[in-house]
């Protein structure tokens, strides 16, 4: 529960203080290091003589309660068996649920939002050799041509914001969406640029956004998981499930991955022949054992493991019905463009605003084909692009329409991006001239959206150069955009911490991050 | 008189050579000055000691006249034996102390009038200590004695001052008068802000558009204090004389003028200005630099005389802050309703709870209760209406039996009613929810006959009406429109 003096006072339950406790002894021995080890290894020697004294000396074991900047520490504890119940953010939220929508393999921002005439002017020719010193790229090699936008740009809305023809329907919501066009990353690999979208690190180990946020507020709706995950594009994104797991984090608040089609959680449902009333009972058989564990080892993830247990079981009922796209209106099916019958990004962004209606916090969606190199017809500017583009405008479009809608896009934070923008140049793998048109990684300048939840809408922040190649206007770094979206949720990234390995961890790491108070509404 | 050479060669021989080393310092100090570059070398290195150094020689020469003083006392003339062994010594100290802060003044990147005084502060010192031991030793007799104690009183006023210049250098012009109570300041008649450099006349374009860009980008750098590679942006004149290379704007010549030059550089580039890690010049501050160099880099060119030129008064978006939450002043906020708060959050767990860690206000949200919650449970909740600002009731089983609760949720920003089977009558009691700002009735079965009251809502942004009986045509008032959603 979320008010411990409150609740002290009424409840007056016994402190999980003191050696005694297991969960207590656990968290001690995790906070343990090598290097705290060998620190107080001689002290230690000493005190396990005064210990068995039953000496005044020794040290209450207890949370810290200040951060390491000497700011109040947030105490995030509470009801083991209840690991997702609700806290309040640290000060008033501007949204209390975030859709996430990562287009896996980086979409061409200069196909889509980065209008540059100068670009388009210059299509074709040489590449400015100050454009290649010192850079890296994953294919280009030795001097590639500069390629202008592959369709046209229009300005589009009453902000009258520049954007290509690929996204008609999307066009209807430009007033509603804030570009930042000034997006900047170090990474230019997928797997590691996804990675420190996602978990704010580019190695693997580290809490997701998603799992940050759940731990941080926990979810009104305990029948189902606080933080789901949909993949459509017929691949796994390349960072794997990574991208969605908890890191340091304890694993209840990891993402749970969910189907838009079939079974929402694979083995979800009862096997033939098993009644449900007979799982109840093999539940608490389970539940028995895993609480004698619990009783003696004090590990927070056996109670996790019970959690996730019982989860699953009312999962049986809530999930199947979130899920089932069936219970949709033929109107509502066909403004996204969804079928019942097939997996696709449009049954997902259908799925996600029905789970957002039934209180998830985190809604995470993949769609997987976008890095278009030019080295086959899908993964091309001129045909895959047009596809992705097809397969996605109309659903984000829907889902923005049905949230505006129902009032929810006041609460909802929806963020559209990729983990990097694309270069200027035409790729030349091995220094050939392509078949398919196609773009190579480019880390320095990508685009993204945010809409609702406290962003101001029909602006764009930042500026690239004239070849929208590097940024010359506002840099925002993926921390400062995680600083952003933390805030809009209630929280400082700062408190947002978890004690893991010696260092507070945080989603926005150790470099200062900055929240972007500029698109803030 | 004649110098008592044979008495005492030892002492004179250590004089003399004092004599020499202070003269060696100030030499060096009038022909290799510090010039605002900075070398790493050896002197740097060592030059960093001069902090550490400095100290010792200040507190010898403030004990000596103490020591003096006391001495005259009948009890204590024993103090006065130690004032010769002191005086040499903080002579000798703070010789060592100004070659330190020379090595550190010439490789560390200072200039300007701060350093300087600094310095010759220093070698004065050096120079002070050296007269009074000479005096005390060699020129005995009442008349003399008065020189001496106004010479001992003179080492004090300089090495206090050279302190403070010191302090200046390290600590900020300011360091001691910053933080000084209301009263004071006025005894002293001090202004009572931190200073402010004189500005150029506002009504030139320099002084108007162009000083600014300077004050806010390069004053740290190259301003009274410091001056980088000898460079100073204060002021007109000194930005016109230019730096260690030359000058760094050219009249009418934009590609060749040196500063234009660097502020354009990629952020990422050696030599691009500000520095790593520093703020860059906006678009809009470039394109004022660009135009006036263009138009001559006059210091009289009217504010106004560019047609077109950008402005630079950027937005200043205030930049998030996080204020510390004060939990002692939370829980007495939360007081008078913390015991009922927590039964019903211990009934109904996660329905209700504080909108944020430091604020009593709360927010209920049924969503995920749907159907299980009803009319009886809203009325459980009764008790805390008034502190309720977001409702979010939406697919929850109430009717119109609740309009009476919902109208006492008298600090209500947002109610979210979607999906429930409320009709016109609960609308129409929501007349005094005057901090209203979002009302969502999307799903139910309303008419246009509550807009009446809708309208009268002085908060009131949104309106959701979707999927109601009210027509997206429906009459209403422009006002009105603009707040409807379908």
């Amino acid at each position: 529960m979320s008010d411990p003096e409150t609740d002290a006072k009424n409840n007056p339950a016994p402190e999980p203080t003191g050696l005694s406790h297991p969960e207590a002894r656990f968290a001690l021995l995790q906070a343990q290091t090598r290097r705290h080890f060998l620190r107080s290894f001689t002290a230690g020697v000493g005190s396990m003589f005064l210990g068995t004294l039953g000496s005044p000396f020794a040290p209450p074991v207890k949370a810290a309660e200040r951060n390491v900047d000497g700011s109040l520490r947030l105490d995030f504890t509470r009801d083991p068996s209840r690991p997702l119940s609700v806290l309040p953010p640290e000060f008033a939220p501007r949204a209390k649920r975030i859709i996430y929508l990562h287009m896996a393999g980086a979409p061409s921002q200069l196909e889509l939002f980065d209008y540059k005439p100068d670009l388009n002017k210059l299509n074709g020719q040489e590449c400015p050799a100050s454009f290649l010193v010192g850079k890296r790229f994953a294919f280009i090699s030795g001097v590639p041509k500069l390629l202008g936008a592959q369709y046209p740009f229009h300005q589009a809305g009453k902000s009258g914001q520049w954007m290509s023809d690929r996204l008609p329907h999307l066009e209807k919501h430009i007033d509603d969406l804030c570009l930042i066009k000034s997006m900047r990353t170090d990474q230019f690999n997928h797997a590691p640029a996804q990675l420190l979208v996602q978990t704010g690190n580019a190695r693997l180990g580290y809490a997701s956004m998603g799992s940050w946020v759940i731990y941080g507020l926990g979810t009104e709706n305990q029948n189902l998981p606080g933080f789901i995950v949909l993949v459509s594009g017929g691949n796994q994104p390349d960072g794997g499930k990574q991208l969605w797991g908890s890191g340091f984090l304890p694993s209840v608040y990891q993402g749970v991955q969910c189907r838009s089609h079939g079974e929402p959680v694979l083995y979800l449902e009862n096997p033939p022949d098993v009644s449900r009333p007979l799982r109840r009972r093999m539940l608490d058989a389970v539940d028995e054992i895993n609480q004698q564990t619990y009783a003696e080892f004090g590990n927070p993830e056996t109670v996790t493991r019970i959690a996730q247990y019982e989860m699953a079981f009312r999962m049986q009922m809530d999930a199947t019905d979130a899920m089932d796209i069936h219970k949709e209106s033929p109107a509502a099916l066909a403004a996204y463009g969804a079928n019942p019958a097939d997996s696709s990004f449009a049954n997902n962004c259908l799925v996600a605003r029905r789970l957002a209606e039934r209180g998830v916090r985190f809604i995470q969606l993949y769609h997987w084909g976008w890095d278009d190199h030019g080295t086959s017809a899908k993964d091309s500017l001129n045909i895959g692009f047009a596809d992705r583009c097809r397969e996605t405008d109309q659903p984000i479009a829907a889902l923005l329409t049905d949230l505006k809608q129902r009032g929810m896009l006041e609460d909802t934070l929806v963020v559209w991006g990729g983990e990097f923008g694309r270069t200027s140049m035409r790729e030349n793998r091995n220094g050939q001239v392509m078949q398919f048109i196609g773009r190579d990684h480019n880390p320095g300048a990508f685009t993204i959206w945010m809409a609702g939840g406290g962003i101001k809408p029909g602006m764009s922040h930042g500026e690239t150069d004239a070849m929208g190649y590097e940024i010359v206007k506002d840099p925002v770094e993926i921390r400062d955009l995680h600083a952003t979206i933390l805030y809009a949720m209630g929280f400082d990234h700062h408190k947002l911490n978890y004690s893991f390995q010696g260092l507070e961890q945080k989603l926005t790491s150790v470099k200062p991050a900055r929240v972007v108070a500029e698109v803030l509404a | 008189m004649t110098l008592p050479v044979r008495r005492a060669p030892l002492r004179l021989r250590l004089g003399l050579l004092a004599l020499a080393l202070i003269l060696l310092l100030s030499a060096l100090f009038a022909f290799l000055p510090p010039d605002g570059l900075e070398r790493v070398t050896w002197a740097q290195f060592i030059g960093r000691f001069h902090l550490l150094t400095v100290h010792f020689p200040i507190a010898l020469i403030l004990i000596a006249p103490v020591l003096e003083w006391a001495g005259r006392k009948p009890r204590f003339p024993h103090l006065r034996s130690s004032v010769d062994f002191l005086l040499a010594l903080a002579m000798l100290s703070s010789l060592v102390a100004a070659s330190l802060g020379w090595c550190l003044a010439r490789s560390g990147g200072y200039s300007g009038r701060l350093v300087t005084q600094h310095m010759w502060g220093g070698i004065s010192v050096a120079a002070a200590c050296w007269l009074c031991w000479m005096l005390r030793e060699y020129f005995r007799g009442p008349r003399f004695d008065l020189i001496y104690t106004l010479a001992l009183l003179a080492t004090v006023g300089i090495v206090s001052w050279t302190g403070y210049r010191g302090g200046q250098l390290s600590q900020g012009e300011n360091h001691l008068t910053e933080h000084m109570p209301g009263v004071l300041r006025k005894l002293i008649r001090l202004s009572p802000g931190p200073t402010v450099l004189p500005r150029s006349n506002p009504a030139f374009f320099y002084g108007a558009h162009v000083e600014p860009i300077f004050v806010g980008h390069c004053y740290s750098c190259h301003g009274p204090d410091k001056q980088k590679g000898r460079l100073r942006l204060d002021s007109y004149d000194s930005l016109m004389r230019g730096g260690k290379d030359g000058v760094v704007v050219k009249a009418g010549n934009v590609k060749g003028s040196e500063l234009f030059h660097r502020v354009t550089l990629s952020p990422s580039d050696d030599d691009a200005m500000p520095p790593n890690g520093k703020r860059p010049l906006a678009a809009n501050e470039i394109k004022l630099l660009e135009l006036w160099i263009a138009a001559g880099a006059s210091s009289t060119l009217a504010a106004n005389a560019i047609k077109d030129a950008p402005t630079n008064d950027v937005p200043v978006v205030a930049e998030v802050t996080f204020p510390e939450i004060d939990p002692a002043a939370v829980t007495q906020l939360r007081a008078p309703l913390a015991p009922q708060v927590a039964h019903l959050k211990q009934r109904y767990p996660d329905l209700l709870d504080y909108e944020s860690r430091g604020s009593a206000d709360l927010v209920i949200d049924a969503s995920a209760l749907g159907a299980k919650f009803g009319d009886d449970d809203l009325a459980a909740i009764k008790p805390l209406s008034e502190q309720i600002v977001t409702a979010d009731l939406s697919g929850a089983a109430i009717t119109d039996r609740s309009a009476p609760l919902l109208a006492a949720m008298k600090h209500a920003r947002v109610l979210r009613l979607t999906n429930t089977r409320i009709t016109d009558t609960t609308v129409l009691a929501l007349g005094g929810l005057d901090r209203l700002e979002s009302l969502d009735l999307y799903g139910t079965e309303v008419t246009p006959a509550c807009l009446k009251v809708v309208e009268s809502l002085p908060k009131l942004r949104h309106l959701y009406a979707g999927a109601t009986k009210i027509p997206a045509d429906v009459p209403v008032s422009e006002e009105m429109r603009g707040k409807l959603l379908f």
